[in-house]
């Protein structure tokens, strides 16, 4: 019994440094899977059924190429990827890059009150109380709590996010062909196929979450020695939010595509709602809390992020350890961010799907170029020495960026031209 | 000649070069400093230049240029004539300082180099200042005219901030560069500041700027940090730069350090280290962080007994040097068993003839290597002591531990802030 007892304490002493270095990477993939990103699948699983399931895959081995990228940027030089494309391309790319992060993600974080309001209206909470709470406790919880605690916080509420698979479990999915449809690749024709498959893959492969990811491995002060478990950190959060992923769209696949009538939805919201009826009770209310803290989530970590990469690129000084009067450019901008997220949730009429739609679109064509950024930075021996990327890993990469240009490129061909649809 | 008074970088690298002919070469990519022998600010040393014809960049020694001008700039000889090689003085500003950060003296922050600033004076041209505001972000981006305009509509002043190259700290990224002109700044400035200053800093940069100041000034500045932030520092540092640093710190700190460290790399640097000094960082080392033991320091004032006033103040005066702050003498018996104490004022207004015995108080309160740190805390504060000694079983004195160290914990960091520093620490 000692022994077994011994035994299994090395095992686990041999796992401490994963834990130590254990954080960047599931954060990131959790506040991924954000109001927005909750949305789209819903929505894909009711419009498409399980047609777009496959999509999860290559997605998600995208998305790992690209956060692993930044992962080793920040271990091998400590430096943010908004100060090594402001020292590498000087200010007008950097510019044009951090303000197109600006109105992206101030459009999502509208985005992500609105989905605090319509998950706490689930509840009969009214979202005129439910908002104003959410943002005051979401500036206080990042001002007044150290960047160690918030993230503490958040990797305790990935639990959260169980919900999705909770009612995905109780609504007994036929699994064998969800795993089937998952490997199987089903392509249909028509812009509304693409316009979503698009939609998947820029809601999952945000740029912020690249610079997010990259200033969070610095902040913890990981270094070199630490790759191999930031890797797994950022494998691990992966595989964690694609199979949340997975159950969303099962689940709306199940209850409302196959439902007979299809039942249409345009929100989250209304996911949740339609539910209801169909499937047991449990999924609308696991729905709508999931919802809620997916919003909360990406409320806290988008104008946080968005701010400190814009301070880190202009050059203020930046931080929560930083008094008002040391970084007032970076108390402002946040400040800022989440009172008008808040204002725009609860403001009667406000074009809501407009902007989430917008800032979408402006995500999807930001990636392109800061992918490209990405790989010339990380293919420089002079930054990364000898941590530049393989042959593979290059050509992996290069044909990632290429499918994700070639996608933007035809969302936003149909954006321009809505008759080509 | 024709020389501009003024000029920024976002502007020279506009300019085209022409050669005595008036035949256009091509445009300024770059501009090269190199340090001054006559005063503080860098010279231009040598302009990059771009080639029109087959886009080649060659550099071209400032004198070689026999007018500058906004109307562009006229080389004296062929191109052929003027070329030069990079020499290791050259430092060029696009590389090395153009979007970096510096680190700003005066005003003790880290800030993000948007444009440079040079004056004309005479035929040479220095780099006098760096640009950190908004209007060189705007003339980089060719909008400052425009928005120069509109706030002329509107009346409002819209200054440009300046950093005069004097206040300008390169931190660089390992090697040295010679173009700083504020060391002598840097070795006056609190070690609180300098640490605020180093810790804006990325981890290679704080450890290339801690291992190319003074080792004592290191050291203060090193101590003034975050533990964790520490240790990442010293990680970067080799084993002769980190144990020439930790021997300036005081000794508890740099235990406290050093148990924070990898064991080997500890063992290594203490090899490193006079035998000494690393017995007694071992010594702390072995113990707690948060007993006595781990919180002592050995730099204290002992005097043994039977000896006059005058003497034991002749001892302070000598021993005191090497030692960060004295509050109180204490009175030790053959075996450094801790037989009374007095403070250092009793000592100063004690006649000189009296002995030490006489002077002494006797009951002196003590803790021992074990107790821990709320005990200490408690008694720091109960008795109003700004130290108190510490010995083992037999009650031979091995260390004292400071009201700041005793108080640390007990108190939230927040508190700590607000605390004055009353003890020139």
């Amino acid at each position: 019994m000692g022994r077994l007892i011994r035994h299994l304490r090395s095992r686990w002493l041999a796992l401490l440094p994963l834990f130590a270095v254990i954080g960047p990477g599931i954060v990131t993939a959790t506040v991924d899977n954000d109001a927005g990103g909750i949305t789209t699948y819903s929505l894909c699983g009711a419009q498409f059924g399980t047609k777009l399931l496959w999509t999860l895959v290559p997605t998600t081995l995208a998305l790992v190429v690209a956060q692993e990228m930044c992962s080793r940027m920040g271990v091998v030089t400590r430096k943010g990827l908004a100060d090594l494309i402001r020292e590498n391309f000087g200010v007008r790319t950097t510019f044009l890059l951090l303000l197109g992060l600006l109105i992206a993600n101030l459009g999502t974080t509208c985005a992500e009150f609105s989905g605090i309001a319509a998950s706490c209206e689930l509840f009969h909470i009214p979202k005129y109380v439910a908002v104003p709470l959410a943002a005051l406790g979401v500036w206080w919880l990042v001002l007044r709590g150290t960047y160690r605690g918030v993230e503490k916080v958040f990797l305790l509420a990935t639990v959260f996010y169980g919900a999705y698979i909770v009612s995905g479990l109780l609504g007994h999915l036929p699994w064998r062909h969800l795993l089937v449809e998952t490997i199987r690749p089903q392509i249909e024709p028509s812009y509304a196929y693409v316009a979503m498959f698009v939609g998947v893959v820029g809601t999952t492969i945000a740029p912020w979450m690249q610079f997010y990811l990259q200033a969070a491995v610095v902040d913890k002060g990981l270094t070199a020695k630490d790759y191999r478990y930031s890797r797994l950190d950022v494998m691990l959060g992966y595989a964690l939010t694609m199979t949340v992923a997975f159950f969303v769209i099962a689940t709306c696949s199940k209850f409302l595509h196959e439902h007979q009538p299809p039942i249409r939805i345009e929100t989250a919201k209304e996911a949740a709602l339609a539910l209801e009826p169909v499937a047991r009770g449990y999924s609308k209310s696991l729905f709508g809390f999931g919802l809620f803290v997916s919003s909360l989530f990406g409320a806290t970590v988008l104008p946080l992020s968005t701010t400190f990469c814009i301070c880190e690129g202009i050059g203020w000084e930046r931080g929560v350890d930083r008094n008002f009067r040391e970084a007032p450019e970076f108390y402002t901008l946040y400040t800022a961010m989440i009172v008008i997220g808040a204002l725009v949730a609860v403001w009667p009429h406000a074009p809501l799907v407009p902007i989430m739609y917008w800032s979408q679109v402006l995500n999807g064509a930001m990636l392109p170029p800061l992918l490209i950024l990405m790989l010339l930075l990380i293919n420089r021996p002079e930054i990364m020495g000898g941590w530049v990327n393989s042959l593979a890993l290059t050509a992996v990469a290069w044909l990632t960026s290429i499918v994700l240009i070639l996608l933007s490129v035809i969302l936003l061909i149909g954006l321009a031209f809505p008759w080509t649809s | 000649m024709v020389f501009f008074a003024e000029a920024y970088l976002a502007g020279l690298v506009r300019e085209m070069v022409y050669d005595p002919s008036g035949q256009r070469l091509g445009r300024i990519e770059d501009v090269f400093v190199r340090p001054n022998p006559r005063s503080m600010y860098p010279l231009v040393s040598k302009i990059a230049v771009r080639l029109s014809e087959g886009g080649r960049t060659v550099l071209i020694p400032w004198q070689q240029v026999r007018s500058a001008s906004y109307e562009g700039f006229r080389l004296a000889t062929d191109l052929e004539r003027a070329v030069a090689a990079l020499a290791d003085e050259d430092v060029s500003v696009r590389q090395r300082l153009l979007d970096r950060q510096i680190i700003d003296v005066s005003g003790k922050r880290v800030v993000r180099v948007h444009d440079l600033k040079f004056g004309g004076v005479g035929h040479e041209v220095l780099l006098t200042h760096v640009d950190i505001g908004w209007r060189g972000i705007l003339r980089r981006l060719n909008w400052e005219h425009f928005t120069l305009g509109v706030c002329r509509l509107l009346h409002v002043r819209f200054p440009e901030r300046l950093i005069a190259w004097e206040h300008v700290q390169m931190p660089s990224d390992g090697e040295e560069i010679h173009v700083d002109a504020s060391r002598e700044v840097l070795r006056k400035m609190p070690p609180e500041d300098l640490a605020d200053i180093v810790e804006k800093l990325s981890v290679p940069e704080r450890a290339s700027f801690l291992g190319g100041i003074d080792d004592e000034v290191a050291a203060e500045a090193l101590q003034e940090m975050e533990p964790e932030a520490q240790v990442s520092v010293v990680q970067e540092l080799s084993n002769e730069q980190a144990s020439d640093i930790i021997e300036e710190m005081e000794p508890d700190a740099g235990a406290d350090l050093l148990a924070d460290l990898p064991e080997s790399r500890a063992d290594a640097i203490l090899d490193l280290m006079e035998p000494e000094e690393a017995a007694d960082l071992r010594e702390l080392m072995s113990h707690s962080e948060d007993s006595a033991g781990g919180l002592m320091t050995v730099e204290y004032v002992a005097v043994p007994q039977g000896i006059t006033a005058a003497e034991a103040l002749e001892r302070v005066r000598v021993e005191a040097q090497d030692i960060g702050t004295v509050y109180y003498v204490y009175v030790v018996g053959a075996e450094g068993e801790l037989k009374g104490v007095f403070s250092l004022k009793e000592l100063v207004c004690a006649a000189p003839d009296t002995l030490v015995e006489a002077l002494m108080a006797t009951e002196v309160h003590r803790v021992e290597l074990d107790t821990p740190q709320d005990d200490i805390a408690h008694i720091v504060a109960h008795y109003d002591l700004l130290a108190v000694p510490v010995v083992d079983r037999e009650n031979h004195l091995r260390g004292i531990v400071t009201m700041d160290d005793a108080i640390d914990q007990a108190i939230p960091t927040s508190w700590k802030k607000r605390i004055p520093k009353a003890f020139g620490r």
